[in-house]
């Protein structure tokens, strides 16, 4: 499990982490209306990012194991998206969190953001019982990438579908509507490339201790150890 | 452009904001405590194999042990061969880049 790589990938993303939270406490300005609650955007809106990215990355992942029928193709889909569940999970809960802080509501049904992304996460959600349910393989890692490149599609269609709702109360903070100050932006950007280093670390690790366990159980066959 | 607050708000709601970055790090946290105890359950069963392949080792392999000093050892990136689905395992002596 030891790794020159996974170790300056782990320590950079703490680096990273501090200053994230360094600038979030100690530089940005306090918004005038939400308050001090506005610093949760730091930490929900980056790691909103990380989760539909991570599930976009599964399904490129997924589109190279169909194209070159390479397994590590296949356990990179799965590790990205089994993290972007993960992450998945944090965004919901800091969102409502941030609801309700803001808007007196732990979840708004007619919000096209938020409702979209809980689709995209229950969506999300059934791409394991889907995978552990096939024996085969073969016809697991096929299904299951497929699956990946259906539902990474969706993401960024879902993205623009929501975009082009005219009626929200969400903030937008990706595009034209967004207005943030220097500081602000500066602090977003470097919780964002926090939160991204720590979505590699985690994938990495999830990679290489997938990979020991591999090869530790193709080396008791070869002793013939049952465990 | 977004309004910045000249003073601190009188009603400021510090305890969400620290419920949401708490519950992050718990989800960190669970996930790497989980992993650990992963690790941990991969270290018993390196040990044991070490163990088995001590004993079998100087009448099958003429003390050659070999095939177990890679666990820990840093190449983890293996071929392209060794990176196998997540329900089958290789069998052993069937992949290409295995070194027994």
């Amino acid at each position: 499990m030891r790794s020159p790589g996974l170790r300056a990938l782990s320590i950079s993303t703490v680096a990273a982490f501090c200053v994230s939270l360094g600038l979030v406490f100690f530089y940005a300005p306090i918004e005038a209306e939400e308050g001090f609650v506005q610093k949760i955007f730091y930490l929900h809106v980056p790691l909103a990012i990380v989760t539909l990215s991570g599930f976009v990355i599964g399904g490129l992942c997924a589109i190279a194991h169909l194209r070159t029928r390479e397994a590590r193709w296949d356990l990179r889909s799965y590790v990205a998206i089994h993290m972007s569940l993960i992450f998945g999970v944090g965004v919901l809960i800091t969102g409502s969190i941030w609801a309700h802080a803001s808007w007196g509501h732990w979840w708004v049904w007619n919000e096209p953001t938020l409702v979209s992304f809980l689709i995209i996460f229950l969506l999300y959600a059934t791409y394991q019982p889907l995978r552990f349910a096939i024996e085969d393989p073969e016809r697991q890692a096929r299904y299951a990438s497929v699956f990946a490149i259906t539902a990474g599609a969706f993401v960024p269609l879902n993205f623009i579908a929501v975009r082009l709702s005219a009626s929200y109360v969400h903030p937008r903070v990706l595009g034209s509507a967004s207005n943030l100050p220097g500081s602000m932006m500066f602090t977003f950007l470097v919780s964002l490339v926090a939160m991204a280093l720590l979505f590699a670390t985690l994938c990495s690790y999830e990679l290489t201790a997938k990979r020991t366990r591999i090869m530790l159980k193709a080396r008791s066959r070869i002793l013939g150890y049952q465990s | 452009m977004i309004p910045l607050a000249t003073t601190l708000p009188e009603h400021s709601n510090d305890g969400y904001v620290a419920a949401a970055y708490i519950v992050f790090f718990a989800i960190v946290l669970i996930y790497v405590a989980i992993m650990a105890v992963r690790l941990g359950r991969v270290e018993r069963k390196v040990e044991a194999l070490r163990g088995e392949a001590k004993n079998e080792a100087p009448s099958a392999r003429a003390g050659d042990t070999s095939i177990l000093e890679d666990p820990g050892a840093p190449p983890e990136r293996p071929g392209r061969a060794q990176e196998h689905s997540l329900t089958s395992p290789p069998r052993g002596g069937e992949q290409a880049g295995e070194t027994v």
